[in-house]
């Protein structure tokens, strides 16, 4: 693989990455303006967590924490339910509410995630 | 103290037992004990101002060695061991009342409590001086709360009986009162709580006036220099949430400021220390000793009072009608009979989300809704009470109460530095049980409760897009408790077949499904297919004809399962291997994607041998990519080994080198519909959509009922922001499979980013007639 960690999120995070290059990623770093930071944990929520910045200030996604400060928030995810809520299968409420989806730091921050800021795959 | 020996003679000479048992003294205690020993604390803390000459007096009248309030040891333990016995037996038993008879009946109140007759009352007739605080306080946080529309409404102080409110209780009463305007309105300006507490127009004040409270009077004077750093901090958590969110938020607000306070304990503990002032935190808790040893007697005349003031407080409340004044009363009188000192913060904050409309409360029903919530809120700050978070529990418990307190006094005022590392070690075990909190209560399937949400929202906040979908998340969320089951049933690799099928009985059902299929209709092959599979489960053509027609239909958790099934009844076919690498490789699913892509090149008579047998059972991506440009070195002219090979990219992402191999693949199978959608996709993947787009119209031109490319084009166009074309293709897809779930969910992305909100009912209700007017493709 292109890299080590083999969760579905990396293709989506990927992917994220090009699209905030392309005209409709820059209107999405307009309209959001924040920084997200993702925690991606394979099975089990806070276990092997891969960390990726979405930083929607300057249109960059990266591995790691995010590095300029705090993030104005910050969710933690099992892959799956990641890839749910960015494809729009399960909506951010409802992931919250179930607790498939944590959320650190500002509520009105993260209320501005949704799904439509991520790009979808296409399909073979 | 000197005013309290006189009162109460010898009580405070170090004969505990009798102090305990004399009313008088615990009167006296609770008259002047607060202020008193607030000022004898006072004296301790080198950087607070001694503004009251009358704290000279208290500290001359002290032996040096005398530690503050020590004369309270022996009656404080005995009551609070009384009280956590309480609580523990509360726990432990299913009602609030049996617990309180039982331990009435086992005179479960020992030692120096037994010369006093036991006063047999039901809880809820039991009701302590500091619920009549808390009593004034929620009012405070309602007017608070009720000032959002009612802003610029001069607001006049209602007349109430005297209540007979201390000095101490009136300070409590407003600094508390300000801590809460500053939570409630975090996300306003510093001047716009001020004009709420200070500036005699907010209603807040003029609460405060109608019980003789100055808002500035007994202001707390300039912030001593070593508090600076902790009022940054406080700023700084302050700063940290948000400006803006509607008053429909509501409770994920509060919510958020609740996390948001326990993950920052220094924020937590420097507003507590900024609010109260070290006076205030001394009050605090005296106030909350008290009130608990007044509970646990039962017979104080303070109590008595107390009760006194709280009834009159309730007639007044009670005229003026409004029904959730009333709630308030009997939730107020129920908690405050529990446990008032626990209750503090949650009750406050119980009745606050209650204010709000949260928690709805029909004229009629209030007993009926409030108490169960009430119990459920109580069992479970029981529980977290008891895992050790709280302070003051800790102060109770400890054996040597009073010297534990003034040494931690001091121990605090040493500096802030150990004051807040203090708290912030508390604070961090509260986080883990914050967290535990958090589960039990998305574990909580309180339907009354969620409906309730759901229905006041639906009624308060039309036209609000925000508080809509929270609405409508929850009918989902409980939609899907409802059918749990049937999820189960449809949950991954196992196929699920169409009801009332047509086909079923029909004489040669494979037949038909392969017309159908030729023809381009998807869904009708689909039936007739199934049929097939239904009548001859081992038939691998029929499963792998239903697995691709579910493929091309845009269902790859379908094609997936019906795949599997091909695969058991031939698990060679590498049609079947392919087809399974490519819809696991569309579900992200790379271990399982690549596992069949192998077996496809195991199988595989020409390139089989390239493959070492022993390879299957750890496959590494380098390894099988290897091996597949060995194929393809081997047959250049073999298509599909580039159509594998450019999978395989896929899979790794190296999207160049994919669209290189379906390239080349292309120049060999030009009428491959399928193979420029794999072309196109790769395209749109690599962010390439306009090249991509291209692509599909030639699949389409190929196949136009191929559901999968018309999809695919409305993704493209969605991740180009073109959102209004994106809707057109995804209606054209949905047209043709309703059944294809993905596009209904990037559907209904696409009209809310394109801002037609109003077709998202006709999506949720799966109206395509209606969409497809609206969204008709030229």
């Amino acid at each position: 693989m292109a890299d080590s960690s083999n969760l579905k999120s990396d293709a989506i995070m990927e992917q994220m990455k090009q699209h905030l290059a392309t005209d409709a990623g820059k209107q999405v770093t307009e309209k959001i303006g924040l920084v997200y930071q993702f925690h991606i944990a394979p099975k089990k929520l806070g276990f092997d967590e891969v960390v990726y910045t979405v930083d929607l200030k300057k249109g960059e996604v990266t591995k790691g924490p995010y590095e300029g400060g705090k993030p104005d928030a910050s969710f933690s995810f099992k892959d799956e339910d990641f890839v749910k809520v960015a494809l729009g299968k399960m909506n951010p409420q409802i992931a919250f509410i179930r607790g498939a989806m944590k959320i650190k730091g500002s509520l009105s921050a993260a209320q501005k995630f949704t799904p439509d800021i991520f790009p979808k795959p296409s399909k073979l | 103290m000197a005013m309290r020996d006189l009162v109460a003679g010898a009580a405070a000479c170090g004969d505990s037992s009798s102090s305990s048992g004399n009313p008088l003294a615990s009167l006296a205690n609770a008259l002047i004990g607060s202020s008193s020993k607030t000022q004898e604390r006072l004296k301790e803390i080198p950087t607070s101002t001694p503004t009251d000459p009358a704290s000279q007096f208290y500290s001359t009248a002290l032996p040096a060695n005398h530690l503050p309030g020590s004369e309270f040891d022996k009656p404080l333990l005995e009551a609070n061991s009384q009280a956590s016995e309480f609580l523990h037996r509360f726990r432990g038993a299913s009602g609030l009342e049996e617990t309180w008879d039982e331990i009435q009946r086992e005179g479960g109140f020992a030692g120096p409590r037994q010369l006093v007759p036991a006063v047999q009352q039901p809880p809820s007739a039991v009701i302590s001086g500091g619920c009549a605080v808390d009593l004034i306080l929620l009012l405070g946080c309602m007017e608070i709360l009720n000032i959002e529309e009612e802003l610029r409404m001069p607001f006049h102080p209602t007349p109430l009986p005297m209540l007979g409110l201390s000095e101490g209780d009136k300070q409590c009463i407003r600094d508390r009162s300000s801590i809460m305007a500053r939570h409630l309105f975090a996300d306003k300006s510093e001047e716009f709580i001020d004009a709420q507490m200070g500036l005699g127009i907010g209603p807040v004040n003029a609460l405060l006036c109608s019980l003789d409270i100055d808002s500035n009077v007994r202001g707390k004077g300039p912030m001593p220099e070593r508090f600076r750093e902790l009022e940054d901090y406080w700023n700084e958590s302050q700063g940290n949430m948000r400006p803006g969110p509607p008053p429909a938020d509501g409770w994920i607000t509060e919510f958020s400021q609740h996390r948001g306070k326990y993950d920052n304990p220094d924020s937590w503990a420097s507003s507590f220390e900024q609010q109260h002032g070290a006076n205030g935190w001394v009050s605090e808790f005296e106030h909350s000793q008290l009130s608990s040893v007044d509970q646990m007697q039962g017979m104080n005349m303070s109590n008595f009072a107390a009760m006194e003031q709280t009834r009159m407080l309730a007639n007044t409340l009670a005229q003026n009608g409004d029904p959730k004044f009333q709630l308030l009363l009997v939730s107020g009188v129920l908690i405050g009979a529990f446990s008032k000192r626990n209750w503090n913060s949650k009750f406050l904050q119980f009745v606050s989300k209650m204010s709000r409309g949260e928690l709805i409360i029909d004229d009629n029903q209030v007993k009926e809704n409030a108490l169960p919530a009430s119990g459920d809120w109580a069992t479970e700050y029981d529980q977290q009470y008891n895992h050790g978070h709280a302070w003051a529990g800790e102060f109770l418990n400890d054996k040597a109460c009073a010297r534990a307190r003034n040494n931690i006094i001091l121990h605090v005022y040493h500096g802030p530095d150990q004051w807040v590392n203090e708290f912030t070690t508390k604070g961090l075990q509260h986080d883990a049980v914050d967290d535990q909190w958090v589960d039990e209560f998305s574990k909580l399937n309180v339907s009354d409760w969620a409906d309730e949400f759901g229905q006041k929202f639906g009624e308060a906040a039309l036209g609000d897009s925000t508080s809509d979908s929270w609405a409508q998340a929850y009918d989902e969320f409980l939609n899907e408790q409802v059918s749990a089951k049937q999820k189960l049933d449809s949950s991954r690799g196992v196929y699920v077949f169409s009801d009332l099928n047509p086909y079923v009985g029909h004489p040669n059902p494979l037949k038909e499904g392969q017309d159908l299929f030729r023809k381009g209709l998807l869904s009708e092959a689909v039936l007739a297919l199934e049929a097939e599979v239904l009548k001859n489960p081992e038939n691998a053509e029929g499963w792998r004809l239903l697995g691709i027609a579910h493929a091309e239909n845009d269902d790859d958790q379908q094609a997936i399962a019906a795949m599997m099934r091909a695969q058991e009844a031939d698990p060679t076919n590498l049609e079947v291997l392919l087809a399974l690498g490519v819809s696991h490789t569309n579900e992200l699913e790379q271990s399982a994607a690549l596992k069949y892509l192998y077996g496809w090149l195991r199988h595989h008579p020409k390139y089989g041998t390239l493959a070492p047998p022993d390879m299957s059972d750890s496959l590494y991506y380098a390894d099988v990519a290897r091996l597949f440009n060995e194929a393809a070195e081997l047959s250049p002219d073999d298509a599909d080994v580039h159509i594998v090979l450019g999978v395989m990219y896929n899979l790794s992402r190296e999207y160049d080198k994919a669209i290189a191999s379906f390239e080349r693949a292309l120049k060999l199978k030009p009428q491959d519909y399928s193979l420029w959608n794999k072309l196109g996709a790769t395209q749109a993947n690599s962010i390439q959509s306009a090249d991509a787009i291209m692509a599909y119209q030639q699949a389409l031109d190929l196949k136009p009922n191929y559901v999968r490319a018309w999809a695919n084009m409305g993704i493209s166009y969605a991740n180009q922001g073109m959102y209004d074309e994106s809707i057109r293709y995804y209606v054209r897809a949905l047209a043709m499979n309703p059944k294809a779930e993905n596009a209904w969910q990037y559907l209904r992305i696409s009209l809310s980013c394109a801002s037609r909100n109003d077709m998202l009912e006709a999506c949720d209700s799966r109206n395509l007639d209606l969409l497809q007017k609206e969204f008709p493709l030229q």
